[in-house]
């Protein structure tokens, strides 16, 4: 090393503040690795080098391009020395430079070199290295090295290979695919390593074919598997395989649980828990299954490794979820973990006592877990009060306790999150258990006494206002609304006088005493204060007298916006102040629709507070709003169906527009769904024209262009055709965008006078069968079949041709008919012959519709099925059946 | 997937990091989660006396040793056990290496080949070797001895 090394005998103090690498620069390690270009090499000299690089890079330092190609080409050059120590060092370096494909080619040969050494131990090294920076190209030439290496008698060079291909399956699948032979082979292997990295890669080339997998599994289990890890990997594969079967057999008997139930009298403890959380896991797992597994996780419970301690009670945590009955006996061990040093363990303990106790358990678990509060992070608690807001809504008798404590850790110190928590729970008590209302609001009153959280405190007055004036004392809580005018910041007191308004308008006897705190706001040092109080003033009318609040001032406090809130700060960002004033009725109410990525965001559960939960309206019940505002649609009647948005563009276009249809009795209407994806340009005046020459039976009634559609403001044109009452008619339709373009200059926002007109086109759409059938399940068909008779039944057989398999007929005839697959019937097991599909719906009309479908596959994948149908009405049956003879 | 293995002095300094399968933007927000699991629950753990706790879907198993933290994160089938397993391999070999319970400076005089067990352990994220006899032969480049 450069500093002198401290001698053993110096003082301890010394060695422990001095580091070797003191004072390390990347500039002065560069210039050392300048040894390694010497024609005599020190091998110790390079090997401490080295060192330091590697420190250098652990410790989050980057080479430049040029400094990491110079280095790599030195390092390259020590391959001339033999010293063995060095070399090893050599190997990592590489591995941690990772050179760039064009340099890789320097290395190549001196590594393949090594890779037909004669000392073993070069071979594994060589290839580990060789994989870590090898492309494509270069495997299809080492392939068959490394096919021998899979296969070689030393472990350590089939390890390497083996492990080398579980990576390089990432990158070239194809090729590693070929190798199973020596993987298969190397399953067998004696040596337990070897087993366990075989057994690994087998598995993820094969994982693809069922059948593979599952000869794989029965043949391991019955055989012998050398290391516990191997032993674990297997477990995974078989309850896996467990999954996928079916639960066939009349005696009820699970297949391989046998062998999972061996497992848990295994000498390693990693097999025992394995094999345990297996079993806990089957799908519908019965008692009897699980009682071997509890017990021995009951033991775990009580080990003295915390590991083992976290991972029992963590899977009987799990368990309780779906089973609280079977984890009861464990809960004495469970109740002694809550004073567990490691405060994932307790918390985890007592998640799952709240889950699995009785109610009469419940004072004494709520005593130990105050104890136990007081010394946990805030991430803990938040689970605990989770936790504790379920058991709430199991046993609403025991509001009170529960409320209790919720309220008494509310009192206590803790952060946002904490704290958002604890009042978003005692918010859901009170709405599902109508008991615990007073109670509740009281304490949320107290809180936002001394509350640091301007967020909660706005929140808890906004829910104030609904609930507190339907309570039997409203005024109770007109002390602690008031005292927020007097004490807080503005966003509260603007909150504050809102609430007191909405007490205001529903109880009428308080109204003048209202007016008076009101009229004291007034003279508020905030605008926006003083503003809603003039608001609230006027609007609730009058001289404060006790007078009945009209009804429109009850919809402006209480209604909902009605708008999505994204698309209104668009709209008003958008409007330039002008003579016109801003209509909150050009606010689009389609909601846009979000990148992929940002759906697949973990969605944040729906909390307590905030707006009350709108969501359960259905899209149909938008679209009805939606289209019951046109006017022009009035006349068309009750809306049948609405599909689901079918594109019309590809992903990223320029534009981007959907559509949905919509279904009435004698009408069609056609909701295009535009947006504008081009910063640069507006588009005005823009219409669809419609082709309905392949649409015979329908004409077109109305268009509702679009006045202009702003970048990334989602905007609807609406097409009207008129066709046959009652008929199911068909057809297809091509779709042209028109519009006016006109350039956007994007510094502004101000787009230019003069517009191009131009066109786009869009892709075909069609009316079919499936629009006029609704898809709504049945919860018994059985029942629903045998009630509907067989006075209107139809029952026909078809020929559907070759198919590339059952599952895909039984899809193609599923989406044909447009009908609800009732009790799971749609999906079809593999390898199956033959399937029946159970399906229902109601038919255009309002007529209801079951159909059975059998379906057969004969070796050269024809696929025949029979087709039966029952509904209220013969030539509805009729017309099914007229579907799939034209589909 | 083992997701991270971190080295750390008593007082929370990196000496150790390797990461796989995670972003390099994520990495700086683990280190810091890490050392502050460490600072709030090692102090006064016994030497290789397992720590385990779980954040989302990852799972974390840590201990000290001598001077110096080990934290190991994982997922999938890396977990609590598995984990265990792979920190016991480190910490066994780091022993080996230092000869006895590693200060600070022992551990850094000893930091290139503690290097070569680590790369010996674990290997992009996969546990290679669990045999801390094997890996003290591996890293002279000699074959295992039960070969």
């Amino acid at each position: 090393m450069a500093q002198p090394l401290v001698k053993k005998d110096d003082d301890r103090d010394d060695e422990a503040d001095y580091s070797p690498f003191l004072g390390i620069e990347k500039g002065a390690v560069l210039q050392e690795a300048r040894v390694f270009n010497d024609p005599q090499l020190d091998a110790r000299r390079c090997s401490q080098v080295i060192t330091k690089l590697l420190y250098l890079l652990n410790q989050g330092e980057t080479f430049t391009k040029v400094e990491a190609t110079e280095v790599f080409f030195s390092v390259t050059k020590l391959f001339q020395s033999r010293d063995i120590g060095l070399r090893r060092m050599v190997y990592l370096m590489i591995k941690e430079l990772s050179p760039s494909a064009d340099e890789v080619i320097i290395v190549t040969s001196s590594l393949m070199k090594d890779m037909n050494s004669k000392t073993d131990m070069y071979r594994a090294n060589a290839i580990r290295v060789l994989c870590r920076i090898t492309d494509g190209t270069l495997l299809t030439q080492i392939e068959r090295y490394l096919k021998q290496a899979i296969v070689d008698k030393n472990p350590v060079v089939a390890s390497a290979a083996l492990v080398s291909g579980i990576h390089l399956l990432q990158t070239n699948p194809e090729i590693v695919k070929r190798w199973s032979n020596e993987v298969q082979e190397a399953v067998q292997s004696r040596a337990a390593l070897v087993q366990f990295h075989a057994l690994g890669l087998l598995h993820q080339i094969r994982q693809n074919d069922r059948l593979a997998v599952s000869k794989l599994v029965t043949s391991l289990t019955r055989g012998t598997v050398r290391s516990p890890l191997a032993q674990c990997l297997l477990i995974r594969y078989t309850s896996q395989v467990i999954r996928e079967s079916a639960t066939n057999t009349q005696t009820g008997d699970r297949p391989f649980y046998d062998f999972l139930e061996g497992c848990l009298r295994h000498k390693a403890e990693m097999v025992i828990f394995e094999a345990a959380r297996a079993i806990t896991e089957l799908n519908g797992v019965t008692s009897r299954e699980l009682t071997p597994a509890i017990t021995v996780l009951q033991l775990f419970l009580s080990s003295s490794k915390p590991v083992l301690r976290f991972a029992a009670v963590r899977t009987l945590n799990k368990v309780a979820m779906t089973h609280p009955m079977a984890v009861t006996n464990c809960n004495i061990d469970m109740e002694s973990l809550i004073s567990d040093q490691n405060r994932s363990i307790a918390t985890l303990a007592i998640t799952t006592l709240l889950k699995t106790g009785n109610e009469s358990s419940v004072e004494r678990l709520m005593k130990q877990i105050t104890n136990f509060m007081s010394d946990i992070a805030d991430e803990f608690k938040i689970v605990v009060v989770e936790a504790i807001r379920s058991l709430c809504l199991k046993f609403p008798l025991k509001y009170r306790s529960l409320m209790n404590f919720l309220s008494n850790i509310l009192r206590e110190e803790g952060g946002f999150e904490y704290k958002k928590a604890i009042v978003d729970s005692i918010v859901i008590l009170i709405r599902d258990i109508p008991d615990a209302k007073e109670s509740g609001l009281l304490h949320l009153c107290e809180f936002i006494e001394d509350c640091e959280f301007t967020y909660l405190s706005t929140q808890i007055l906004h829910f104030l206002g609904i609930e507190g004036p339907k309570t039997s004392d409203p005024s109770k809580y007109i002390r602690y609304i008031y005292n927020r005018v007097h004490l807080e910041n503005a966003t509260v007191r603007a909150s504050a006088v809102s609430t007191l308004a909405k007490f205001g308008a529903m109880v009428d006897s308080l109204k003048p005493r209202i007016f008076v705190l009101l009229r004291r706001c007034l003279f508020d040092s905030d605008d926006e204060v003083r503003d809603r109080a003039t608001l609230y003033l006027n609007t609730l009318g009058g001289d404060g007298s006790v007078v009945e609040t009209d009804k429109d001032v009850k919809d402006f406090l209480f209604g909902s916006l009605d708008l999505p809130l994204v698309n209104f700060e668009t709209s008003l960002k958008n409007y330039e102040p002008s003579e016109e004033p801003f209509d909150i009725n050009s606010v689009p109410k389609e909601i846009k629709s979000q990148p992929l990525a940002e759906k697949k965001a973990p969605g944040k559960k729906p909390t307590g507070l905030g707006a009350p939960p709108t969501a359960p309206a259905s899209t149909v019940d938008a679209y009805e709003k939606l289209l019951s505002a046109i006017p022009e649609f009035a006349d068309f009647g009750k809306l049948f169906k609405s599909s689901a948005p079918v594109e019309l563009t590809e992903a990223e276009t320029e534009y981007s527009v959907n559509v949905v249809k919509h279904i009435f009795d004698g009408h069609v209407v056609f909701q295009y769904n535009c947006t504008n994806t081009i910063p640069e340009q507006l588009l005005e005046q823009v219409t669809v024209a419609v082709d309905a020459s392949e649409a015979e039976e329908f004409s077109q009634v109305v268009t509702k262009p679009l006045r202009a559609l702003p970048y990334d403001t989602p905007g609807q044109i609406f097409v009207a055709f008129e066709k046959p009452e009652g008929v199911p008619a068909v057809g297809k339709f091509s779709n042209m965008l028109r519009f006016t373009v006109k350039e956007v200059d994007t510094t502004t926002g101000e787009a230019e006078e003069d517009g191009v007109e131009d066109e786009y086109q869009l892709e075909d759409l069609e009316v079919v069968a499936a629009d006029y059938m609704l898809r709504v399940g049945v919860s018994n068909f059985r029942n629903a079949w045998e009630n509907m008779g067989v006075d209107c039944e139809r029952v026909d057989e078809y020929g559907l041709g070759p198919r590339e398999s059952l599952a895909e007929a039984v899809n193609a005839v599923i989406n044909l008919l447009g009908m609800q697959p009732c009790e799971g019937t749609e999906v079809v097991p593999s390898n199956s012959r033959s399937h029946t599909s159970l399906l229902s719906g109601v038919y255009m009309g309002n007529v209801k519709v079951l159909v059975r479908i059998a379906f057969g596959i004969d070796g050269p994948k024809e696929v025949a099925m029979k087709l039966a149908v029952r509904s209220e009405d013969e030539t509805v049956s009729d017309a099914i059946h007229e579907i799939v003879a034209s589909g | 997937m083992l997701l991270a293995l971190l080295i750390s002095n008593s007082v929370g300094n990196i000496l150790v990091e390797r990461y796989h399968g995670v972003p390099a933007e994520e990495r700086l927000h683990w280190r810091s989660f890490l050392v502050k699991l460490g600072a709030d629950n090692l102090k006064g753990a016994k030497n290789e006396e397992l720590l385990v706790a779980s954040h989302k879907s990852v799972y974390i198993v840590y201990t000290v040793l001598g001077d110096v933290s080990v934290y190991v994160v994982g997922k999938d089938e890396y977990d609590e056990l598995a984990l265990a397993e792979v920190i016991f391999v480190v910490t066994s070999t780091i022993k080996d290496v230092c000869g006895k319970l590693p200060s600070e400076r022992l551990f850094l005089d000893k930091y290139g080949k503690i290097c070569l067990c680590l790369d010996e352990i674990v290997w992009t994220g996969i546990l290679e070797n669990s045999d801390k006899d094997r890996i003290k032969r591996l890293i002279r480049l000699k074959p295992p001895a039960e070969f």
